[in-house]
């Protein structure tokens, strides 16, 4: 052991062909990785079908003709993994495409990189095809699968009720198209235009490369010369930045009805803050006082004073300038929490907020940063934020960026922060009127 | 100081081991270059402890259903405050978990891990319970199982666990009911502490790059149990038998969601359940897994989707395989699969799949090494089942395809049970 354990950094190695290689730099992890992201602007036109392209990769390709073949040479590899989906941050989709097997050094000679990258170039190249379409039948199962994978997303109560207030809270913007995009898009995708997407893809979106673990330089060079060598892609598209303004006229109350046992609160609020700006650092520690841990002040009211839930927490999307405050409650307690919530949103305009919450929050962030970078799928999303948004950040000056925080400058951007729409979950058949006290 | 060393050349890995004088068990997995550490400390008593004797009394006392669950909660608080105010203010993030057979605190930091492991030792042996904070808990505790009742993942996967098993605890529901909770009280709630928290029944588990005595010397420093008795768990016989093949309910879901299962009634525990668990998942793997005609099958004929998986579980005092997802039509798939696990059953696993599935499986637990957190907990849970966490490469190396093949034939000798969530 004893490999570099100081600094994570990711070192750019090349831009060809209009990809960006970078290396990762870290030498404790067990396995090796490469992550391929190609990135998109966020659009209803094209995120279902950017959504379905990773999972007709998934099924196989030109030397490994279906999931059986695929997943059985993966077996052969030491249990390596290929995995790929989409994400989506601010008003950009990722489709993402993440390879990673055990090190060399637990694999008795048996050399992996080379094979599981070989493998990898496979899925994203050589998909399966005829005539001029994906291969129909497997086209039509994904299909199938994709329109009840987004129909399935009310199972999870929690989930379903956060999109729903993004949904609405963001209806005209192109932030309000859920990661996989709708079902009427999904309908509408057949084999042809699926598979001329596919070719935008690989021909056009930008795309950024990882390379973590003990890979030596000649694999890495190897991988460098070969992937994406044939395809031609001298049209890079232009991605757009997202807005994070919008003028909210009047706070908007949603009431959705559904026959469970809890009701589930989401507050939207817009912090109008950019993910490069200055103010980004002290609206993360502002987050983390409101509604982060265990010492935050959504925690200690609404949970450990007044009882009312299990879970009260504030999240951010740092790309979109949003923070949804949620939890989960009895329907008749709505009135109360919402009272609590916001007094709590208000008590930090006023700057009423302990010299303690700001420094145990501080920490807790420092704790996160640090430990961020034991994982090695987390590193290359920290990296790849940083890249999209040009920041040129890295763990440790990000560390300092937000360790020089003052309480003035949380409360300088407390008073930015507004409430635009409130969704409530409701139990069906739950009592309507509210308790008061 | 007397310690034991393991290492692990091949993997790179040490751990040191540790006997307190009270009987408390104590490992440190030493983890060079990572940020993290975490340090655990927890008691081999879950949900599924609901019948026994306190100590100095003979007669047995049946506590409510979620009340080891309702103890977690309520050890965070303290005389002086709450214990996750403590550890977050020093920067560290608290938790703590109920399972079928384990109690569990811990915490990750990168710094001042001294302080918050003492912290941790302190608080765990100190519980500080009023009538009032035990009330505060149950609008908390309630606001919880209110949020697993509308979760069909758990439901379903309960449901299995009631048609399996006839007699054992395991089928009880981790938190309780909002029912059975509103019986529990303080004075349960320390009869429940003072049998199950002695250090015999307990460990300590430390992840991070540090030295075996800084550890072990704070670990002398803190440990003052007071309560020392050994706890004697007893658990119902379990049948051969399942008690209801199928068990359904309704929930606001898209479409069905299934888990079928079968339990396993073999008593064993050390290295024979390590290989048990390592050979029933090499099987399970090979009839369910994404490389299978099975799931080829079922996936082409759209009877299941990605949502599909597949568990083991072997432990000392119950175990089960179980596997499900969504599927427009369960019973048509849990049919289908039937018929192939008793192909299986008659052919066995041939020497090709199972050497690669094997091969496969042994990357997933070298892979698993990467993750501070993981390592904890399986330390933990390796010593609460009488095995030896780094004896898993040993156990893969000594199993075969014949014994793979009789303990899948063994276990699948007893009846699967199938739970399906329909929607509205």
């Amino acid at each position: 052991m004893g490999l570099h354990s100081g600094k994570t950094t990711a070192e750019k190695l090349a831009v060809k062909n209009g990809i960006t290689f970078y290396r990762i730099n870290s030498g404790k992890f067990k396995t090796s990785r490469a992550d391929v992201f190609f990135v998109d602007n966020l659009s209803k036109e094209r995120a279902s079908g950017n959504a379905i392209l990773p999972l007709m990769m998934k099924r196989g390709c030109e030397s490994y003709p279906s999931v059986q073949a695929l997943e059985g040479k993966l077996e052969e590899l030491y249990g390596a993994d290929i995995n790929a989906g989409v994400t989506k941050k601010g008003e950009l989709q990722f489709i993402g495409f993440h390879m990673s097997h055990i090190s060399d050094r637990y694999t008795n000679g048996e050399r992996l990189f080379d094979q599981c990258s070989d493998l990898l170039m496979c899925m994203l190249e050589k998909p399966l095809i005829e005539k001029d379409g994906f291969k129909e039948s497997l086209f039509r199962q994904e299909r199938d699968n994709m329109v009840d994978y987004i129909r399935s997303r009310v199972n999870d109560k929690l989930r379903f009720s956060l999109s729903r207030c993004i949904e609405e809270m963001c209806a005209d913007e192109p932030y309000s198209i859920p990661e996989d995009g709708t079902e009427e898009d999904v309908l509408l995708l057949d084999p042809q235009n699926t598979l001329a997407l596919y070719q935008q893809m690989i021909k056009t979106y930008p795309a950024y490369v990882y390379i973590s673990g003990e890979v030596d330089d000649k694999s890495i060079q190897r991988f460098i010369d070969q992937f994406m060598a044939t395809v031609d892609r001298g049209n890079i598209k232009k991605i757009n930045p997202t807005n994070v303004n919008k003028d909210i006229k009047e706070v908007r109350k949603i009431d959705e009805q559904m026959d469970i046992s809890q009701g589930k609160l989401c507050m939207g609020f817009r912090t109008f803050v950019e993910p490069t700006s200055e103010e980004y650092y002290p609206l993360v520690v502002y987050n983390g006082i409101l509604g982060g841990d265990a010492h935050s002040k959504l925690f200690r009211n609404v949970r450990e004073k007044a009882s009312l839930a299990y879970y009260a927490q504030s999240v951010l999307e740092k790309y979109k300038g949003l923070m949804i405050i949620m939890s989960g409650i009895e329907a008749g307690n709505r009135g109360k929490a919402e009272d609590i919530i916001l007094k709590q949103v208000e008590a930090m305009k006023k700057g009423d907020i302990a010299k303690k919450d700001i420094e145990a929050t501080l920490k807790s962030l420092e704790t996160g940063m640090k430990t961020m970078q034991d994982g090695q799928g987390a590193i290359v999303d920290f990296f790849m934020s940083q890249h999209l948004t040009e920041s040129g950040e890295d763990f440790d000056s990000m560390i300092e960026k937000l360790k020089a925080v003052t309480l003035d400058d949380v409360v300088k951007v407390a008073q930015k922060v507004q409430l635009d729409t409130i969704y409530f979950l409701k139990p069906e058949g739950s009592r309507n009127e509210e308790e008061t006290i | 100081m007397n310690y034991r060393t393991l290492t692990f050349d091949k993997l790179g890995e040490t751990i040191y081991e540790y006997d307190h004088k009270t009987g408390l068990k104590v490992f440190l997995a030493k983890k060079a270059g990572y940020n993290k550490k975490t340090a655990m400390f927890g008691t081999n008593y879950g949900s599924m402890d609901s019948v026994f004797k306190v100590q100095g009394n003979d007669k047995e006392i049946h506590v409510p259903d979620g009340i080891a669950h309702f103890l977690e909660h309520k050890l965070f608080e303290q005389e002086d405050g709450n214990m996750l105010d403590k550890f977050t203010s020093l920067g560290a993030s608290p938790n703590a978990f109920t399972s079928f057979s384990q109690t569990v605190y811990y915490f990750s930091c990168t710094d001042l891990f001294e302080d918050n492991f003492r912290m941790l030792l302190d608080y765990v042996q100190n519980p500080w319970l009023t009538d009032e904070n035990v009330e505060k808990e149950k609008g908390i505790i309630g606001q919880e199982i209110r949020m697993y009742e509308d979760n069909a993942d758990w439901r379903v996967f309960f449901n299995l666990l009631d048609c399996l098993y006839v007699n054992h605890p395991v089928k009880i529901e981790i938190a309780g009911t909002i029912e059975s909770i509103l019986k529990i009280n303080k004075e349960l709630l320390y009869d429940c502490y003072n049998t199950f928290y002695t250090p015999s029944n307990m460990a300590v588990v430390v992840v991070g790059d540090f030295e075996p005595e800084s550890i072990f010397s704070i670990v002398d420093e803190m440990i003052q149990f007071k309560n020392t008795g050994k706890v004697e768990k007893k658990y119902p016989d379990e049948p051969k038998e399942i008690n209801i093949e199928y068990k359904e309910q309704k929930l606001a879901v898209s479409m069905p969601l299934f888990n079928m299962g079968v339990k396993d009634i073999a008593k064993v525990s050390g290295f024979e359940l390590l290989k048990r668990r390592i050979a029933l998942g090499i099987a399970l793997y090979h009839t369910l897994g994404r490389s299978s005609d099975l799931y080829s099958r079922l996936y082409d004929e759209g009877l299941i989707n990605d949502s599909f998986h597949f568990d083991v579980s072997i432990n000392k005092n119950y175990g089960y395989l179980a596997w499900g997802g969504q599927s427009p039509d369960p019973k048509k798939t849990a049919d289908i699969i039937s018929e192939t696990i008793a192909e299986v059953k008659s052919k066995g696993i041939g020497q090709e799949a199972f050497d690669r599935i094997r091969k496969s499986q042994e990357g997933m637990f070298i892979r698993s090494l990467n993750s501070v957190d993981n390592i904890a907990r399986e330390i933990m849970d390796s010593y609460f089942n009488d095995t030896n966490y780094f004896d898993v490469g040993k156990a893969y190396s000594q199993i075969d395809i014949d014994y793979t093949n009789s303990v899948f034939r063994e276990v699948f000798e007893n009846q699967t049970a199938l739970a399906v969530i329909n929607p509205l």
